[in-house]
């Protein structure tokens, strides 16, 4: 979870290497072992469910195109009824174009020091989880392994969970740990943050020999807690707080800020403590007559490099066939910019705050909105007496569509409106039950 | 002062929440009654890996995070 993430400016100059690195050697054997140790399971479970799907993202812009694969396929098994055991595998294929240096309206260098690069890169996620089940209480631990041209991820996650009152209330409490390493540019010992350079692009990195490349580690720490309650038969709401703690290279290498008229650019400074906590609300109401469902939720969030944020989001949901739903959405989203960040840092007071110590002109860090509108249709189908195909208990199919608008008030791209705020995201999924 | 402030306004929201935790401990829905809520239509993530994927996306272009899952594993910040 890299928190300054970028990429049509910063993660711009990756270039995937053609040979497999040591670190992607090790997470291929990582999954054929994990593979290799679940399939004498699953033949022999009770209940095993396969799951594959691929999300695609495409934000179109001139000069600054950014195209995401998101392939993933999960197996889930079921030995005993008290046991569940899941492995998986996701990619992100990542092709497009980004700009490297930030510049804003007061620079006179202007739009000339926004340089279009190519985006190439293939990030590996292995991913695995056991939940034990007894009575009224479940417990979970997972974790993953990720690795990309520049990044590293180890993370372990666990949970507990507890139903109560016969089940209409459920308390959960679930924590999270990340242990990421970032590849950076390998900086003269004491140079001052101002004279810093971004890094140009992802050859030499983890390379244990690189004199070019230094290695920089982020900790993360979350912690949830989550009570969902059943009101009535066909009432459930849920309130979640999630919390969250950051420590080590929280800005993105590759990403530039203009900080002179004269176009001087150094590497964006960000601090590298960042406390970070929401509380959501969600409420279910099934409508009998339309045989269907309304779900409203709400967020509210806060962070220690002051930025606030809501979230409303709206679903509807309902049974055009006995197999098949449909679904709608609908989500605003708005947030107040960081305390130290600015469009330009070329001249002129502040309009947000101070800033000196620290700069980003990062547009996740920005005081923006956008608002999403999609529409998902799934189908499922059960087996009765005899299996469907003679092979399954259950299939479950999936295809759905997003569109993204991004509203920006203050953030420019020298001086320039940017171009990249329509975003629109497809998935497909196929579920198996066996 | 500050302090203070803080202190009264976590035994507020403790009150509040002892409140709604005893009220709903009154409110249970028996398991014959429960065929609705257990349709995939009340789930709140709906399929939890499609919402997972494009929460992943929208975290990718926002400054917060939270609400939903603390799986971790990043970064893929594309």
């Amino acid at each position: 979870m890299r928190p300054s993430p970028d990429s049509r400016f910063a993660a711009g100059l990756r270039r995937s290497g053609s040979n497999l690195s040591a670190s992607g050697r090790g997470f291929l054997w990582l999954v054929l072992v994990t593979a290799a140790l679940l399939w004498p399971i699953a033949a022999a479970a009770q209940a095993a469910e396969l799951d594959t799907r691929v999300t695609f993202f495409h934000e179109p812009a001139k000069g600054s195109t950014m195209t995401v694969y998101t392939p993933s396929t999960d197996l889930t098994v079921r030995p005993w009824d008290f046991l569940t055991v899941t492995g998986g595998w996701e990619a992100d294929i990542v092709s497009g174009a980004s700009e490297r240096v930030k510049t804003g309206p007061l620079s006179r260098s202007g739009p000339d020091t926004i340089t279009g690069a190519s985006v190439k890169d293939f990030r590996n996620i292995g991913r695995g989880s056991v939940a034990v089940r007894h009575d009224v209480v479940e417990l979970r631990a997972g974790g993953s392994v990720s690795v990309e041209n520049d990044y590293k991820s180890n993370s372990f996650n666990g949970s507990a969970r507890t139903d109560l009152f016969q089940h209409s209330t459920q308390l959960e409490i679930a924590y999270a740990r990340n242990w990421d390493t970032v590849c950076d540019l390998a900086h003269t010992a004491n140079t001052d943050a101002t004279l810093r350079q971004p890094l140009d692009n992802s050859t030499g990195c983890f390379q244990p020999n690189s004199t070019t490349r230094s290695e920089a580690p982020i900790r993360t720490d979350a912690f949830q807690l989550t009570w969902s309650q059943a009101w009535t038969p066909v009432l459930t709401t849920q309130v979640v707080y999630t919390g969250q703690l950051q420590h080590g290279l929280l800005s993105d290498p590759y990403r530039a800020v203009s900080l002179s008229p004269g176009g001087q650019y150094a590497q964006e400074h960000h601090p590298e403590n960042r406390a970070r906590q929401a509380v959501a609300l969600r409420g279910a109401y099934y409508i009998r007559p339309l045989k269907g469902a309304v779900r409203a939720g709400v967020r509210g969030y806060r962070d220690t490099w002051d930025i606030y944020s809501a979230t409303f989001e709206l679903e509807a949901e309902k049974y055009i066939f006995p197999w098949l739903r449909l679904r709608g959405t609908g989500r605003y989203y708005r947030q107040t910019e960081a305390l130290f960040w600015s469009d330009d840092y070329t001249g002129g007071e502040p309009e947000h705050g101070p800033r000196g110590q620290y700069w980003s002109g990062d547009r996740e860090l920005s005081p923006f909105s956008s608002y999403l509108v999609g529409l998902r249709a799934v189908g499922t189908w059960s087996a009765g007496e005899r299996r469907i195909v003679g092979i399954f208990e259950g299939l479950q199919a999936g295809v759905g569509a997003d569109m993204l608008f991004y509203s920006y008030s203050d953030f420019t791209l020298g001086g320039r409106p940017p171009e990249d705020t329509t975003a629109y995201i497809g998935s497909l999924s196929f579920t198996a039950l066996f | 002062m500050c302090i203070s402030d803080f202190a009264k306004r976590c035994a507020a929201s403790l009150a509040i929440g002892v409140v709604v935790s005893l009220a709903a401990g009154c409110v249970t829905v028996r398991p014959e009654q429960r065929a609705i809520l257990a349709d995939p239509v009340m789930q709140f993530q709906g399929d939890p890996r499609e919402a997972a994927q494009r929460q992943h996306v929208l975290e990718n272009r926002e400054g917060s995070f939270g609400g939903s899952s603390v799986q971790g594993g990043g970064c893929g910040c594309n």
